[in-house]
Protein backbone atom coordinates (compact mmCIF):
# COMPACT_ATOMS: atom_id res chain seq x y z
CA UNK A 1 0.00 0.00 0.00
CA UNK A 2 1.28 3.43 -0.94
CA UNK A 3 2.34 5.59 2.00
CA UNK A 4 0.26 8.83 1.86
CA UNK A 5 2.48 10.91 4.14
CA UNK A 6 3.30 14.48 3.12
CA UNK A 7 6.93 14.79 2.29
CA UNK A 8 8.05 17.69 4.47
CA UNK A 9 11.74 17.36 3.78
CA UNK A 10 11.74 20.02 0.98
CA UNK A 11 9.69 22.32 3.23
CA UNK A 12 12.25 21.92 5.99
CA UNK A 13 15.04 22.60 3.53
CA UNK A 14 13.34 25.75 2.25
CA UNK A 15 12.59 27.03 5.76
CA UNK A 16 16.13 26.43 6.97
CA UNK A 17 17.55 28.06 3.84
CA UNK A 18 15.37 31.11 4.52
CA UNK A 19 16.65 31.24 8.09
CA UNK A 20 20.23 31.03 6.87
CA UNK A 21 19.71 33.74 4.24
CA UNK A 22 18.13 36.05 6.81
CA UNK A 23 20.91 35.41 9.32
CA UNK A 24 23.52 36.28 6.72
CA UNK A 25 21.74 39.24 5.15
CA UNK A 26 20.34 40.99 8.23
CA UNK A 27 23.70 42.04 9.74
CA UNK A 28 24.73 43.39 6.35
CA UNK A 29 21.54 45.41 6.12
CA UNK A 30 21.69 46.65 9.67
CA UNK A 31 25.38 47.56 9.65
CA UNK A 32 25.55 49.04 6.20
CA UNK A 33 26.73 52.14 8.00
CA UNK A 34 28.97 50.72 10.62
CA UNK A 35 29.94 53.99 12.30
CA UNK A 36 28.87 53.61 15.91
CA UNK A 37 26.34 56.32 16.60
CA UNK A 38 23.65 56.37 19.27
CA UNK A 39 20.63 57.64 17.41
CA UNK A 40 17.79 59.54 19.03
CA UNK A 41 14.73 57.40 19.65
CA UNK A 42 11.40 58.56 18.29
CA UNK A 43 7.85 57.22 18.22
CA UNK A 44 7.16 58.34 14.68
CA UNK A 45 9.26 57.39 11.72
CA UNK A 46 9.31 57.46 7.98
CA UNK A 47 11.19 54.37 7.05
CA UNK A 48 13.79 54.69 4.38
CA UNK A 49 13.66 51.97 1.78
CA UNK A 50 16.06 53.34 -0.75
CA UNK A 51 19.71 53.82 -1.44
CA UNK A 52 20.85 56.88 0.35
CA UNK A 53 23.85 58.98 1.08
CA UNK A 54 24.64 58.76 4.76
CA UNK A 55 26.45 61.41 6.71
CA UNK A 56 27.44 60.16 10.16
CA UNK A 57 28.42 62.50 12.96
CA UNK A 58 29.82 60.87 16.07
CA UNK A 59 29.75 62.20 19.60
CA UNK A 60 33.50 62.98 19.38
CA UNK A 61 32.95 65.14 16.33
CA UNK A 62 34.02 62.71 13.61
CA UNK A 63 32.31 63.28 10.29
CA UNK A 64 31.88 60.45 7.76
CA UNK A 65 30.15 60.12 4.41
CA UNK A 66 29.13 56.49 3.86
CA UNK A 67 31.70 55.49 6.49
CA UNK A 68 34.53 57.34 4.77
CA UNK A 69 35.91 60.10 6.98
CA UNK A 70 35.82 63.71 5.91
CA UNK A 71 37.55 66.28 8.03
CA UNK A 72 35.97 69.64 7.33
CA UNK A 73 32.58 70.95 6.36
CA UNK A 74 33.82 72.24 2.95
CA UNK A 75 35.22 68.77 2.30
CA UNK A 76 31.86 67.28 3.25
CA UNK A 77 30.15 69.68 0.91
CA UNK A 78 32.38 68.83 -2.05
CA UNK A 79 32.04 65.07 -1.36
CA UNK A 80 28.27 65.38 -1.30
CA UNK A 81 28.32 67.56 -4.38
CA UNK A 82 30.09 64.86 -6.40
CA UNK A 83 27.51 62.26 -5.31
CA UNK A 84 24.56 64.59 -5.83
CA UNK A 85 25.66 65.41 -9.37
CA UNK A 86 24.98 61.78 -10.25
CA UNK A 87 21.54 61.79 -8.65
CA UNK A 88 20.23 65.06 -7.22
CA UNK A 89 17.19 63.33 -5.72
CA UNK A 90 19.17 60.92 -3.59
CA UNK A 91 18.11 60.98 0.04
CA UNK A 92 20.78 62.43 2.32
CA UNK A 93 20.49 60.86 5.77
CA UNK A 94 22.12 62.55 8.73
CA UNK A 95 23.10 59.98 11.36
CA UNK A 96 24.06 62.22 14.23
CA UNK A 97 24.72 61.01 17.75
CA UNK A 98 21.94 62.08 20.10
CA UNK A 99 24.43 63.63 22.52
CA UNK A 100 26.00 66.02 20.01
CA UNK A 101 25.05 69.67 19.74
CA UNK A 102 22.18 70.55 17.47
CA UNK A 103 24.06 73.56 16.13
CA UNK A 104 26.69 71.17 14.72
CA UNK A 105 23.95 69.14 13.04
CA UNK A 106 22.60 72.37 11.57
CA UNK A 107 26.05 73.03 10.08
CA UNK A 108 25.94 69.60 8.44
CA UNK A 109 22.40 70.21 7.19
CA UNK A 110 23.48 73.55 5.77
CA UNK A 111 26.46 71.94 4.04
CA UNK A 112 24.17 69.29 2.54
CA UNK A 113 21.82 71.96 1.34
CA UNK A 114 24.66 73.98 -0.21
CA UNK A 115 25.85 70.82 -1.93
CA UNK A 116 22.45 70.63 -3.60
CA UNK A 117 20.62 68.04 -1.49
CA UNK A 118 16.91 68.19 -2.16
CA UNK A 119 15.82 65.50 0.26
CA UNK A 120 17.23 65.33 3.76
CA UNK A 121 16.27 63.07 6.66
CA UNK A 122 17.54 62.68 10.20
CA UNK A 123 18.13 59.05 11.14
CA UNK A 124 16.37 57.85 14.25
CA UNK A 125 15.70 54.61 16.03
CA UNK A 126 12.22 53.36 16.76
CA UNK A 127 11.43 54.01 20.40
CA UNK A 128 11.07 50.86 22.44
CA UNK A 129 9.72 50.64 25.96
CA UNK A 130 12.18 49.62 28.63
CA UNK B 1 -6.43 -15.88 18.75
CA UNK B 2 -4.35 -14.43 15.98
CA UNK B 3 -1.74 -11.92 16.98
CA UNK B 4 -1.18 -8.85 14.88
CA UNK B 5 2.27 -8.81 13.43
CA UNK B 6 4.42 -6.13 15.03
CA UNK B 7 5.33 -3.48 12.47
CA UNK B 8 9.02 -2.98 12.09
CA UNK B 9 10.15 0.33 13.52
CA UNK B 10 11.02 2.77 10.77
CA UNK B 11 14.24 4.69 11.22
CA UNK B 12 12.95 8.01 9.92
CA UNK B 13 13.81 11.48 11.04
CA UNK B 14 10.90 13.27 12.67
CA UNK B 15 11.08 16.52 10.78
CA UNK B 16 7.84 18.10 11.90
CA UNK B 17 9.32 19.73 15.00
CA UNK B 18 12.33 20.89 13.00
CA UNK B 19 10.07 22.54 10.44
CA UNK B 20 8.10 24.16 13.26
CA UNK B 21 11.25 25.62 14.76
CA UNK B 22 12.55 26.80 11.40
CA UNK B 23 9.27 28.49 10.49
CA UNK B 24 9.11 30.10 13.94
CA UNK B 25 12.62 31.43 13.37
CA UNK B 26 11.58 32.83 9.97
CA UNK B 27 8.55 34.51 11.56
CA UNK B 28 10.69 35.83 14.42
CA UNK B 29 13.13 37.34 11.95
CA UNK B 30 10.34 38.89 9.90
CA UNK B 31 8.83 40.49 12.99
CA UNK B 32 12.13 41.61 14.51
CA UNK B 33 13.78 42.99 11.38
CA UNK B 34 11.89 46.32 11.27
CA UNK B 35 12.90 46.96 14.88
CA UNK B 36 16.57 46.74 13.97
CA UNK B 37 16.24 49.02 10.98
CA UNK B 38 17.13 52.62 11.36
CA UNK B 39 14.29 54.90 10.52
CA UNK B 40 14.26 58.60 9.91
CA UNK B 41 12.38 61.86 9.99
CA UNK B 42 12.39 64.04 6.92
CA UNK B 43 13.36 67.62 7.60
CA UNK B 44 13.86 70.82 5.71
CA UNK B 45 17.42 72.03 5.93
CA UNK B 46 18.14 75.38 7.56
CA UNK B 47 17.11 78.28 5.46
CA UNK B 48 15.37 76.22 2.78
CA UNK B 49 12.83 78.36 1.01
CA UNK B 50 9.85 76.39 -0.17
CA UNK B 51 7.36 77.26 -2.82
CA UNK B 52 4.03 77.48 -1.09
CA UNK B 53 0.53 77.75 -2.44
CA UNK B 54 -0.74 80.06 0.22
CA UNK B 55 0.34 83.29 1.69
CA UNK B 56 2.56 82.37 4.62
CA UNK B 57 1.59 85.55 6.36
CA UNK B 58 -1.99 84.46 6.95
CA UNK B 59 -1.42 80.85 7.92
CA UNK B 60 -1.37 79.79 11.56
CA UNK B 61 2.24 79.42 12.58
CA UNK B 62 3.87 76.86 14.83
CA UNK B 63 7.26 78.22 15.70
CA UNK B 64 9.07 76.39 18.45
CA UNK B 65 12.18 77.72 20.08
CA UNK B 66 14.33 75.66 22.44
CA UNK B 67 16.57 77.56 24.80
CA UNK B 68 19.86 76.53 26.40
CA UNK B 69 18.28 76.53 29.86
CA UNK B 70 15.65 73.92 28.89
CA UNK B 71 12.70 76.18 28.20
CA UNK B 72 10.37 75.71 25.24
CA UNK B 73 8.77 78.67 23.52
CA UNK B 74 5.77 78.07 21.29
CA UNK B 75 5.10 81.18 19.22
CA UNK B 76 7.07 83.21 21.78
CA UNK B 77 5.06 81.88 24.75
CA UNK B 78 6.76 79.63 27.25
CA UNK B 79 5.19 76.18 27.51
CA UNK B 80 6.05 72.89 29.16
CA UNK B 81 6.52 69.73 27.08
CA UNK B 82 3.08 68.51 28.26
CA UNK B 83 1.46 71.79 27.24
CA UNK B 84 3.26 71.60 23.91
CA UNK B 85 1.89 68.13 23.20
CA UNK B 86 -1.55 69.44 24.08
CA UNK B 87 -1.40 72.73 22.15
CA UNK B 88 0.45 71.66 19.02
CA UNK B 89 -2.30 69.39 17.57
CA UNK B 90 -4.86 72.17 18.11
CA UNK B 91 -2.58 74.67 16.44
CA UNK B 92 -1.83 72.40 13.49
CA UNK B 93 -5.52 71.64 13.00
CA UNK B 94 -5.99 75.31 12.18
CA UNK B 95 -2.93 75.50 9.95
CA UNK B 96 -3.13 75.04 6.20
CA UNK B 97 0.49 74.05 5.65
CA UNK B 98 0.81 72.13 8.93
CA UNK B 99 4.39 73.26 9.12
CA UNK B 100 6.42 73.30 12.29
CA UNK B 101 9.55 75.42 12.45
CA UNK B 102 12.06 74.56 15.15
CA UNK B 103 14.87 76.89 16.09
CA UNK B 104 17.29 76.53 18.98
CA UNK B 105 19.99 78.20 20.97
CA UNK B 106 23.58 77.18 20.22
CA UNK B 107 24.10 74.75 23.10
CA UNK B 108 20.95 72.67 22.73
CA UNK B 109 21.55 68.92 22.48
CA UNK B 110 20.39 67.20 19.29
CA UNK B 111 18.33 64.59 21.17
CA UNK B 112 16.13 67.31 22.65
CA UNK B 113 15.41 68.74 19.20
CA UNK B 114 14.55 65.30 17.86
CA UNK B 115 12.14 64.73 20.75
CA UNK B 116 10.34 67.94 19.79
CA UNK B 117 10.33 66.98 16.09
CA UNK B 118 8.91 63.60 17.09
CA UNK B 119 6.21 65.31 19.11
CA UNK B 120 5.42 67.58 16.16
CA UNK B 121 5.09 64.55 13.87
CA UNK B 122 2.80 62.86 16.37
CA UNK B 123 0.73 66.04 16.51
CA UNK B 124 0.18 65.91 12.76
CA UNK B 125 2.90 68.14 11.32
CA UNK B 126 3.30 67.68 7.58
CA UNK B 127 6.53 69.59 7.25
CA UNK B 128 9.34 70.04 9.72
CA UNK B 129 11.83 72.82 9.23
CA UNK B 130 14.97 73.43 11.22
CA UNK B 131 16.07 77.02 11.40
CA UNK B 132 19.29 78.56 12.44
CA UNK B 133 17.64 81.45 14.10
CA UNK B 134 18.44 83.54 17.09
CA UNK B 135 15.65 84.54 19.35
CA UNK B 136 14.95 88.23 19.45
CA UNK B 137 16.34 89.64 22.71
Amino acid sequence: MKNANIDILPLAAVALTLVLIMMVVSPLVVTRNSTPVILPETHTSERKVENDLTVSYTVDGQLLVDDKPVFTLPELESTLQVQLLRDPYVLVVIRADKECLHSHVLDILAAARHAGALRIACATKKYREG
Amino acid sequence: MRRHPVEPRRDELILTSLVDIALCLVLGFLVAMPLFFETGIFVSAPGVARASGGDPGTDVKANIFLTDDGRILLNESEVSIEQLSDLLPKLLDRSRERRVVVATDDQVVYDRVMKVLDLAKQSGAADLALLRKRRAP
